[in-house]
């Protein structure tokens, strides 16, 4: 885990990590979340709707958005005040995705920066995007 | 930028963090007359304000203002 001091960051500072999705996140998120919206649990009717399978829930794919701030940037320092999400292509069971952030704003005054964030599939594809308000405590 | 056009910036701020189009704030207006003024969104509408307007406060400044009127005044010193 990254450890990050507000001292220590400035416009510009990235991260990255990468994850696989595989189907025991989708059966441990629908566990969590009791979301059976048939898209997600049901190949046939996924395929039936024109998708190659099931669709990988959203905010499964956007917890990575909280790694992303809890682990890498600024990491252990870190408070999540506000997430603001975009999706541009589904997500589907064994896509391995790149979660990457870059710090575009900082707020001295009350020590909180922004971080623009995306997240790309294995063919480099943007499946979403995501400005991100973090606060970082004292260490 | 003169004063009017500074407290329309502003406004737009407000209605845009607090997501009421119709919000109208005064030189007056204080987080007492905004249920949803806390401390989140009120670093928010000072993220907003230092981006929209390319300035940046000190904590000492903020902790000192006690109306929307005092933002723009201290806005008013910084863009001299």
């Amino acid at each position: 885990m990254n450890e990050y001091k507000f001292s220590d960051i400035e416009i510009g500072l990235e991260e990255s990590f990468e994850v696989k999705i595989d189907a025991s996140k989708m059966d441990k998120f629908l566990d969590i979340s009791n979301d059976i919206n048939p898209l997600h649990v049901d190949s046939n009717y996924a395929k039936k709707k024109g998708f190659p399978g099931r669709v990988v829930y959203g905010l499964l794919t956007s917890s990575f958005y909280s790694t992303l701030v809890g682990v890498h940037l600024p990491g252990k320092h870190c408070i999540l005040q506000g997430i603001d999400i975009q999706f541009s292509k589904p997500v589907y069971i064994d896509d391995i995705l790149k979660i990457s952030g870059k710090v575009s704003y900082i707020n001295e005054a009350y020590k909180q920066i922004e971080v623009k964030a995306v997240i790309t599939n294995q063919e480099n594809k943007k499946v979403s995007k995501a400005t991100i308000k973090v606060g970082v405590m004292d260490e | 930028m003169t004063r009017k056009e500074l407290f329309d910036g502003v406004q737009d701020i407000f209605r845009d963090i607090f997501d009421e189009d119709d919000m109208v704030i005064e030189d007056k207006t204080s987080s007492d007359d905004i249920e949803d003024w806390d401390s989140l969104n009120h670093i928010n509408l000072v993220s907003a304000i230092e981006k929209e307007f390319e300035i940046r406060f000190a904590l000492g400044e903020l902790m000192a203002l006690k109306d929307v009127g005092a933002m723009i005044d201290l806005m008013i010193e910084k863009l001299k």
